[in-house]
């Protein structure tokens, strides 16, 4: 500071010595504020390139089943209510009806557009009720199925837990997994798991994912942590990330079922900025969030070993993951019209039933 | 701006970006886990 005081011939501040002193105060002052500013707006940038790349990269990819009408629903059941004017549920020809203590149908996702079809064939008017009278899909799993309707979705973790306390009576699902079975187990309730029809197990992509095909040992390899980057199964050379699903849920069970005693490792969190191979399953993909047929917008479903999922490959056995999906029950379940109920499935009108909902039946 | 002010606003900045990053990247984390896998493929960039 007193060397600033000083002028070019080294005398200390007169009047105009001050003034170079508070010119030169002021210059410092200017570049403290310079410099502090530009630390707290590097600060902001750092902060919103940080959150504003998460935010392309993953969190807008980041929609559920919640209640929010922004976001899309798993499964839009407004199109499978039973007695509704407009549904998409089939109608086939049967004289197959029950009365007297319906049985309450509850299932996965995927299954909805089958038992919803069974109970507008097979039951009377008046079975399914909301509550506030009118179907809403705008609570917390989406829909208002009133505690007395004979239909209720509360897919497959909660809906396994339903039939064994036996608030459900009839599920419709996908094999069990461990967990589930361990859960009937710890409630002394012994289970039934009827097969009432197939349906292939799909692997799919983004649409611009260049890659058509695997094999079942890729995919294994994959899931297995052995294979890592796309370029080792003909693709760009993007990290692989390998997507799952809820434990508990359809899809995770039989994923876990294909893996065999092969543990699904767990991924590097920069995989989450990889290119994803997801699983499902084909109907629900392709005829409930695509449309009819089609796959869903902007992903694409996988050959298997060269052989594309349909109706065809799955019920030639060609497709090489076929799993059955099934009615499952109380052993003890009191009310006769479930047993009655679950044999008509099986019978060539229920198989047709099946049929026309778009799954395929047993062969 | 005085060293010490500085030293109190540039805390705080940083203090708040640090908790809406870290509040973002928690509601990430539930939300992965919630998600549709098939909304979470498709809007995958390419």
């Amino acid at each position: 500071m007193f060397a600033f005081a000083a002028d070019r011939r080294g005398n200390f501040a007169g009047k105009t010595g001050k003034t170079a002193i508070r010119k030169k105060m002021i210059q410092m002052n200017r570049k403290r504020l310079f410099r502090q500013s530009s630390i707290l707006l590097l600060t902001l940038a750092l902060f919103l390139g940080f959150n504003g790349s998460l935010y392309r990269l993953l969190t807008c990819r980041l929609t559920n089943n919640f209640s929010d009408s922004a976001q899309p629903k798993m499964v839009d059941v407004g199109r499978y209510l039973p007695f509704e004017a407009g549904s998409d549920l089939p109608k086939i020809h049967t004289d197959f009806r029950l009365t007297g203590d319906l049985p309450v149908l509850d299932g996965a996702a995927a299954l909805v557009p089958v038992y919803a079809a069974v109970i507008e064939n097979v039951y009377p008017e008046g079975s399914v009720t909301y509550e506030g009278g009118v179907f809403s899909d705008d609570n917390y799993y989406g829909e208002n199925f009133a505690p007395d309707s004979r239909m209720q979705y509360r897919n497959t973790v909660r809906g396994y837990k339903a039939v064994v306390d036996g608030t459900a009576d009839i599920l419709f699902s996908a094999a069990p997994s461990a967990e589930q079975k361990q859960y009937a187990a710890e409630k002394g309730v012994e289970l039934v798991y009827v097969p009432i029809g197939l349906e292939a197990f799909v692997f799919f992509v983004n649409g611009q994912n260049p890659v058509d095909s695997l094999t079942t040992a890729q995919i294994r390899d994959i899931y297995g942590g052995r294979i890592r980057n796309w370029r080792d199964v003909g693709g760009p050379d993007r990290p692989i990330n390998p997507v799952t699903r809820l434990k508990g849920s359809g899809s995770q069970s039989v994923m876990d079922a294909f893996m065999g005693d092969r543990p699904i490792q767990g991924k590097s969190p920069l995989a989450l900025f990889g290119a994803s191979l997801g699983y499902s399953f084909r109907f629900y993909l392709m005829d409930m969030v695509g449309a009819a047929g089609q796959e869903a917008p902007d992903v694409k479903v996988l050959r298997l070993n060269g052989v594309y999922p349909d109706r065809e490959t799955i019920r030639s056995g060609e497709y090489p993951i076929v799993a059955s999906f099934y009615a499952v029950y109380r052993a003890d379940d009191p009310n006769k019209n479930v047993k009655k109920l679950v044999d008509w499935l099986l019978s060539p009108e229920g198989q047709t039933l099946i049929e026309a909902t778009g799954y395929v039946p047993l062969g | 701006m005085k060293p010490r002010t500085f030293r109190i606003v540039f805390a705080a900045v940083l203090g708040l970006c640090l908790l809406l990053t870290a509040a973002h990247f928690a509601y990430a984390c539930y939300a992965y886990e919630h998600a549709s896998i098939i909304q979470f493929i498709a809007k995958e960039l390419w």
